[in-house]
C-alpha cells in the first residue's frame, strides 16, 4: 500500500472510531447505504477490471503510442472525449481504467479529456436532464462541459 | 437457466467480458492468461482503496449536513451560493442524474441558474471519494491538478450559462400533481437503488430489479415517521408523499 492511500485509511479509521462513539446507529445505517450503492455496481467494477487486462494483453503498447501518445493531438484528444459522453460506466472504475491506459503509453491529455466527459457530459442522460430543465440548459451545460473538458485535458499536457 | 438470462440481462457489460475470457481460454489459454495476470493486479489495488472509499462516502452521508447546505442555496444568496452548492455537490454520493431532482427542488426554492450548474458539474466531477481513487490510480499530482482546473471551469461555466439560459427558459413545473395525502410514490427514473428505503421501511417498499418500488399504501401515524425518514435519507430524492 502506498504512504497516499495508507494515509486516508487511518483518517477514515479514526473518523470511523469517532463516529461510532458518537452515533452507532447513525453510522451503521450510512455504511449500510453505501454498501447497497457499491453492490449495484459491483457487476460493472469486476467486469472492467478484468477488461482491463484484456486490453493491456491485446492492445500492444507501441499501437497505442503512434495512436495517442503525442500530447499534441487535438484529434485523439477529442475523439477521447467523444467516448467519454456516450460511455456509461462508474466514474469508480474509470481511474484504473485510465491508469492503465497511460501506463501502456498514452497521452495524458486524451485520457483527461475522457475522464471529464465520462462525469460531466451525459449523452445517455440527456433526455431526463431536457425534461427536468429544458433543451436549452441541458444543451448549452452539456456543451460548455465538452468544450471545458478539452481545455482542461489541454492544460493539463501543457502543465504536467 | 431463467435466471442465468435475467443476470445476464442486467450485467451485460459483465457477461461480455466473461464471454470474451471464456473463448480466449479455449482458442489462446497463453493470452488468456496473461490478461487475467494484468487485471490481478488492479484487482489487488482497487481491494486496498475500495473499503476506505466506501466509509468514507457513508461518514460523509452521515455526518455532512447536507440539508444546512441546501437551506443556504435559496435566493440572493450571491456568492456564497456558489460555495455552497460547489460543497453539496462534493459531498454527495451518487451518480449526475441522483441530483436531477435535488437541483429541481432548489431551482423552485430560488436557487440561480448558475449554482444549479455549479452543483450538477461538482456532483458529477469532484467528488472527495474519488480524489482519493483517482491520486490512487493516476498520481497525487495529477489528482490535484485535474482538481483545481475542473473547480476554475466550473464556476466559469456557471457564469456563462446563466448569461445564456434565462429563468423562462426552463420548463415550467408539471410534476406537482394532486395525488391524495397519503399516498407513497417513487420517481423510478431516478432512483440509483440503494435499497436504503427498503431497510427503513420494509413494509412499504421492496426492491424490484435495480430499482425500489411502493408496495402498500395508506400509511397510518405509526409508519408516518419512518417513511419520513425513508423520504429524508433517500440520496437521490427520489420519494414522495
Amino acid at each position: 500500500m502506498d504512504l497516499f492511500t495508507l494515509v486516508f485509511w487511518i483518517l477514515t479509521l479514526l473518523w470511523l472510531l469517532f463516529s461510532l462513539k458518537k452515533d452507532k446507529g447513525k453510522t451503521l445505517k450510512a455504511i449500510k447505504m453505501s454498501s447497497g450503492m457499491m453492490k449495484h455496481m459491483a457487476g460493472e467494477i469486476v467486469a472492467i477490471l478484468f477488461l482491463i487486462g484484456l486490453i493491456l494483453t491485446f492492445l500492444p503498447p507501441e499501437l497505442i503510442r503512434e495512436f495517442a501518445g503525442q500530447a499534441n493531438s487535438l484529434l485523439t484528444t477529442i475523439v477521447f472525449a467523444l467516448v467519454g459522453c456516450i460511455t456509461l460506466i462508474p466514474a469508480f472504475v474509470a481511474f484504473p481504467l485510465a491508469g492503465s491506459l497511460v501506463s501502456v503509453g498514452t497521452s495524458i491529455v486524451p485520457v483527461v479529456a475522457f475522464l471529464t466527459t465520462l462525469t460531466m457530459v451525459g449523452v445517455v442522460t440527456f433526455p431526463l436532464e431536457r425534461k427536468e430543465f429544458g433543451l436549452r440548459f441541458t444543451l448549452v451545460r452539456n456543451s460548455l462541459s465538452f468544450v471545458f473538458a478539452i481545455v482542461i485535458a489541454l492544460l493539463m499536457g501543457v502543465i504536467l | 437457466m431463467n435466471k442465468a438470462l435475467h443476470f445476464a440481462k442486467n450485467n451485460k457489460l459483465l457477461t461480455l467480458v466473461a464471454a470474451i475470457y471464456l473463448l480466449l481460454f479455449i482458442f489462446q489459454p497463453a493470452k488468456a492468461m496473461l490478461s487475467l495476470g494484468n487485471s490481478l493486479y488492479y484487482i489487488k489495488e482497487m481491494l486496498t482503496i475500495m473499503p476506505v472509499i466506501l466509509l468514507l462516502t457513508a461518514l460523509i452521508s452521515a455526518w455532512v449536513p447536507t440539508s444546512t447546505i441546501e437551506k443556504n442555496l435559496g435566493k440572493n444568496s450571491g456568492w456564497k451560493g456558489a460555495v455552497f452548492s460547489f460543497l453539496l455537490g462534493s459531498f454527495s454520493a451518487g451518480p449526475i442524474y441522483a441530483a436531477f431532482p435535488v437541483s429541481k427542488t432548489l431551482l423552485q426554492k430560488g436557487a440561480s441558474i448558475a449554482n444549479i450548474v455549479v452543483l450538477l458539474s461538482t456532483w458529477a466531477v469532484v467528488k472527495v471519494p474519488m480524489l482519493l481513487n483517482e491520486a490512487k490510480f493516476l498520481s497525487p499530482k495529477f489528482m490535484a491538478l485535474r482538481w483545481v482546473l475542473t473547480t476554475i471551469s466550473i464556476f466559469i461555466m456557471g457564469y456563462l450559462t446563466e448569461k445564456i439560459v434565462k429563468p423562462q427558459h426552463l420548463p415550467a413545473d408539471s410534476s406537482q400533481e394532486n395525488t391524495g395525502e397519503n399516498t407513497i410514490s417513487i420517481n423510478r427514473e431516478y432512483c440509483i437503488g440503494c435499497a436504503l428505503c427498503t431497510k427503513i421501511a420494509p413494509a412499504y417498499f421492496k426492491m424490484e430489479g435495480k430499482k425500489a418500488i411502493v408496495i402498500k399504501q395508506n400509511p397510518g401515524p405509526a409508519a408516518l415517521t419512518l417513511l419520513q425518514a425513508a423520504r429524508e435519507k433517500c440520496p437521490a430524492q427520489v420519494i414522495k408523499m
